[in-house]
């Protein structure tokens, strides 16, 4: 009897200690600023990138698209829902439904833009929908890389997502419905698995340990015009997440977190 | 109010003093401004010029620099491998130029002057 009460016990706080991972909608490719153009491989995951951890079964998304601008040209959209493939993904500690596609790039910006389909979080009876940007350069010639593309949730960068040294800011304006929200709550994660695309799967090593959990998931919040500065400490994928834009969001009578992410590629100077 | 005569003088000389320099200013405003159209090339900016073969016997050349202006109306060559002009042109107000692809060994040039041209082989011109 007394083995079960402790056994139920430990099982409980083990419960309540679970480090609070942040979902991160991920649109991933190896390679931010491309010399040339060309296919380039796009895998888009629903997971927590940096402990390589449980990997959410996505849904059909609403919208999957990229806008492609070159110097004073007006960008072009492109619908790229219909291209995506469905995939299984495979974490560290599972595998959930994903997707996949190529694309040729040209040169200039393209900015892949996925609003998912609301995921539901059983835990907290509630659904998350993560509106992301990813964006891709070619051969130096920048676009529209720092115009809103229009989504309901949106990160707007004001530095270049794809040219960050290590050590440089990356700054960011948070938008709802076209308007900065201010003092939004933007929780970070370092893609620390690198994910292998033949696999469909993170690779096991990590590059960085966290030295506790708070580390795993940094927390920052916008000022007052929605603004955020983020100091890039290590070279490699950074995923900024906008929590809960929407103070109205809702999904099938159940609330619904609506959050815009961005990711952002830092190279080391070498 | 009409201002006393033992005045008027120096005044009326500041302000013609002011107004030599205001038209001085102006001029060299407008010269810089013209300068500033007339010689796209000062910025430090790099050209950028690349080739896609569109798959249907066309090939696309996109041209640009590196701090995102236009490169719009950029002299376009096409020549053989001995160097023979087979096709000339312009970057279209998008800063595209579409040729119908030569056969056997070909060059591109982007010409936007002294500095900033490019050469691109054909046979780096893939989809």
């Amino acid at each position: 009897m007394k083995h079960a009460i402790t056994t139920i016990s430990t099982l409980a706080i083990l419960a309540l200690t679970v480090p609070a991972f942040a979902h991160f909608q991920m649109i991933y490719t190896p390679e931010s600023a491309l010399n040339k153009g060309g296919k380039i491989p796009l895998a888009i995951v629903f997971t927590h990138p940096f402990e390589a951890g449980h990997t959410m079964e996505m849904g059909t998304p609403e919208q999957f698209f990229v806008t492609r601008s070159r110097g004073e040209n007006t960008p072009k959209k492109t619908d790229l829902l219909s291209s995506l493939k469905p995939i299984k993904w495979t974490s560290l500690t599972n595998s959930g439904a994903a997707y996949e596609t190529e694309y040729s790039a040209r040169g200039g910006d393209h900015i892949f833009c996925l609003v998912p389909a609301p995921y539901y979080e059983a835990e907290e009876d509630a659904y998350i929908q993560q509106s992301t940007k990813m964006i891709v350069n070619v051969g130096g010639e920048p676009g529209a890389w720092m115009e809103p593309v229009g989504l309901d949730c949106e990160i707007v960068p004001l530095c270049k997502p794809y040219d960050r040294w290590t050590g440089n800011v990356f700054q960011g304006k948070v938008l709802f419905k076209e308007k900065p929200v201010a003092g939004a709550e933007i929780e970070i994660e370092f893609m620390n698995h690198k994910p292998l695309l033949g696999q469909k799967a993170f690779a096991k090593d990590a590059s960085a340990v966290a030295p506790q959990a708070a580390f795993v998931l940094q927390t920052i919040f916008a000022d007052d015009n929605g603004v955020f500065t983020f100091g890039i400490p290590k070279a490699g994928w950074w995923g900024f997440a906008a929590l809960g834009l929407d103070p109205e969001g809702s999904f099938k009578g159940k609330e619904c977190s609506r959050d815009a992410v961005i990711w952002i590629q830092a190279k080391d100077m070498k | 109010m009409p201002l006393p005569e033992w005045h008027a003088g120096p005044v009326l000389q500041i302000y013609k003093e002011k107004k030599m320099k205001l038209k001085l200013s102006v001029l060299i405003f407008t010269a810089m401004v013209l300068g500033f159209f007339l010689t796209p090339a000062v910025q430090a900016h790099t050209p950028l010029c690349s080739c896609y073969d569109n798959g249907d016997g066309s090939v696309t050349c996109e041209g640009g620099f590196s701090d995102g202006s236009s490169a719009a109306g950029v002299q376009m060559r096409v020549e053989d491998g001995a160097g023979k002009v087979l096709i000339q042109g312009k970057m279209d107000d998008d800063s595209e130029f579409t040729f119908d692809k030569p056969p056997g060994n070909y060059k591109v040039a982007f010409d936007a002057g002294e500095g900033h041209d490019i050469t691109v082989h054909g046979k780096e011109i893939t989809e």
